[in-house]
């Protein structure tokens, strides 16, 4: 039998990228379950729960949980609050300035983010804002606008307009169609976009660092702290393992979205 | 929708994307204004504000600023690099591909959008840095001189390329798709060899993609945090790191929003090409 170039070629790419994206996630979770793990072993020399134990019983740990899926339910709901409306309207209605203003939006792109954080640190250190929790949630809307729009409104382009004018036709307001007809066919693409936005947030670092901290530490400022701090391996390990599989998950659902051209499109593709 | 006036249409649209864009005054313009201005301003004792390039000044003499940026910059063009050279094979690869180990390359690619930066950051120092897996796993294989890239300049390479790959390939993949298996096979009816048909038929079809790429890219790493925080060397450091630090541990907020003014300015000319690219486009 004779084996194609491209499974050579694809084969490679597999290996290196094996190699590369999977082997390194792979040693955390070792490190997670690891008890004893000493160079240069393969694999941890004793097995074992125990700094699962330890991790899940520190304060720092519990009062960062409990900030973060404050601030990322806050920043989630207040930005579908505020964008879904506007989605809306870029896909469904003509009005002056459409295409404008949707470019305007895709343009937050094109300011280096970190270099814009700290720009609003500096106005909030006058508005008395840092340390704050509505601080880091104004902090955090920024970077949500973008996706919250711009995939809710692809949505909402590609919903079936007969079926709302059947609605229509058999006597059905304008409220009653939208509730109806209109939102449940969005709602797949609303509903990627809330846990994109409710995972991106969850992880953001830079801007609950600058505005946050010391008052405030999310659960990412615990987490570079243990990493860094670098006294117990195993902490960062439990942590990343702990939060990183419900986000994976939650992310697996949006996966449709997420690796699609529509989501590419966004930022330009 | 007929019977509604211009103006009515107008109004109500412009509503609806009031608050969105009212949040994007409030927190990116005004504040990006304000911050270069205010650079710009210095106070006297006395309370008189006069203008002035001090702290521009202060920047661009300071060496160690000055190798700060130098090393951004450094980071920024080799992981660009390096992001093109590794994606754009993969890319050409899954357009020409059907079948189940190019779903499985596709899928390994597309992975690292599903990771958080500080988890990858976090993954890459156990993986890679010293007497980590890799090194043991190398040893296994006779190999004994490995030197880890942690705390090196490349530490933030690797893993910004790990962090970009996703996007990366996401764009030239929708970029490959103009691409035409028909022209190829023409082509390679007249005779064409693989890197004829690279440079004059994939190449000039993938400038644009290879475009956004680029400007997408070079305004996200240059700006990049916590994966250059967590796995490059302390000093120098790239500019997100360093403007953290004047910001929170130096306590000089003034002279942060000087750096972060000329990242704003170092990324302008990217942040345009990205707009006019984006322009470009018809279906939005």
């Amino acid at each position: 039998m004779k084996i194609r170039a491209s499974t050579i070629v694809g084969s490679i790419i597999m290996l290196v990228l094996i190699a590369y994206v999977v082997m390194p996630i792979a040693t955390v979770f070792l490190w997670a379950f690891a008890e004893k793990w000493t160079y240069p072993a393969l694999l941890p020399t004793e097995w074992g729960l125990k700094y699962w134990h330890t991790t899940l019983a520190r304060a720092d740990v519990l009062s960062a949980l409990r900030l973060s899926l404050a601030l990322s339910v806050t920043v989630t709901l207040l930005s579908a609050v505020i964008c879904l409306p506007a989605a809306y309207a870029f896909a469904r209605m003509e009005f002056v300035g459409r295409r404008t203003f949707m470019m305007s939006f895709l343009a937050i792109n094109a300011f280096p983010r970190f270099g814009l954080i700290v720009m609003i640190a500096t106005l909030f250190l006058s508005l008395r804002l840092v340390g704050t929790f509505w601080g880091i949630v104004l902090v955090q809307l920024l970077n949500t606008m973008l996706i919250m729009i711009w995939l809710p409104s692809a949505a909402f382009r590609g919903v079936d307009r007969r079926l709302e004018e059947a609605a229509r036709d058999v006597g059905a307001g304008p409220v009653r169609t939208f509730i109806r007809i209109t939102i449940p066919q969005a709602a797949p693409a609303i509903g990627a976009a809330m846990l994109l936005t409710f995972v991106s947030t969850f992880y953001e670092t830079e801007g609950a660092w600058l505005v946050g901290a010391p008052k405030l530490r999310t659960m990412p400022m615990v987490m570079l702290q243990m990493i860094t701090g670098q006294i117990v391996v195993q902490y960062g390990a439990v942590l990343s393992v702990l939060l990183w599989v419900p986000s994976f998950i939650a992310l697996l659902f949006a996966r449709r979205v997420l690796a699609s051209n529509q989501f590419a499109k966004g930022f330009g593709a | 929708m007929g019977s509604e006036g211009t103006s009515t249409r107008n109004l109500k649209g412009l509503l609806l994307i009031g608050p969105p864009l009212a949040v994007m005054v409030c927190l990116l313009l005004y504040p990006a204004g304000v911050s270069i201005v205010q650079t710009l301003q210095e106070t006297a004792a006395d309370g008189s504000v006069s203008w002035s390039l001090a702290r521009y000044h202060r920047f661009f003499t300071d060496p160690y600023s000055v190798a700060n940026y130098v090393r951004t910059v450094w980071t920024t063009v080799v992981t660009l690099i390096l992001l093109i050279a590794i994606c754009l094979p993969i890319a050409i690869y899954l357009h020409f591909t059907r079948s189940r180990l190019a779903a499985v390359v596709q899928a390994l690619a597309l992975f690292p959008m599903f990771v958080p930066g500080i988890i990858v950051a976090y993954a890459l120092i156990r993986y890679i840095g010293p007497n980590g897996l890799l090194q043991s796993l190398l040893e296994v294989v006779g190999f004994n001189s490995y030197s880890s890239p942690y705390l090196t300049p490349w530490g933030p390479v690797i893993g910004l390329v790990w962090d970009h790959m996703p996007l990366t390939l996401l764009i030239l993949t929708a970029g490959m798709a103009k691409v035409s298996q028909e022209a190829i096979e023409a082509a390679r009816d007249v005779g064409a060899g693989y890197v004829v048909i690279f440079h004059r038929i994939i190449l000039p079809l993938m400038v644009e993609s290879l475009l956004v790429v680029m400007a997408l890219n070079v305004i996200s790493l240059f700006g990049s945090f916590v994966i250059p925080y967590m796995l490059g060397p302390a000093s120098p450091e790239m500019m997100g790191p360093y403007m953290l630090r004047t910001f929170s541990e130096v306590r000089q907020p003034d002279f942060a929003a000087a750096q972060a003014v000329i990242t704003f300015l170092t990324c302008s000319v990217f942040g345009i090409l990205y707009v006019v690219m984006l322009t470009r486009k018809q279906d939005v």
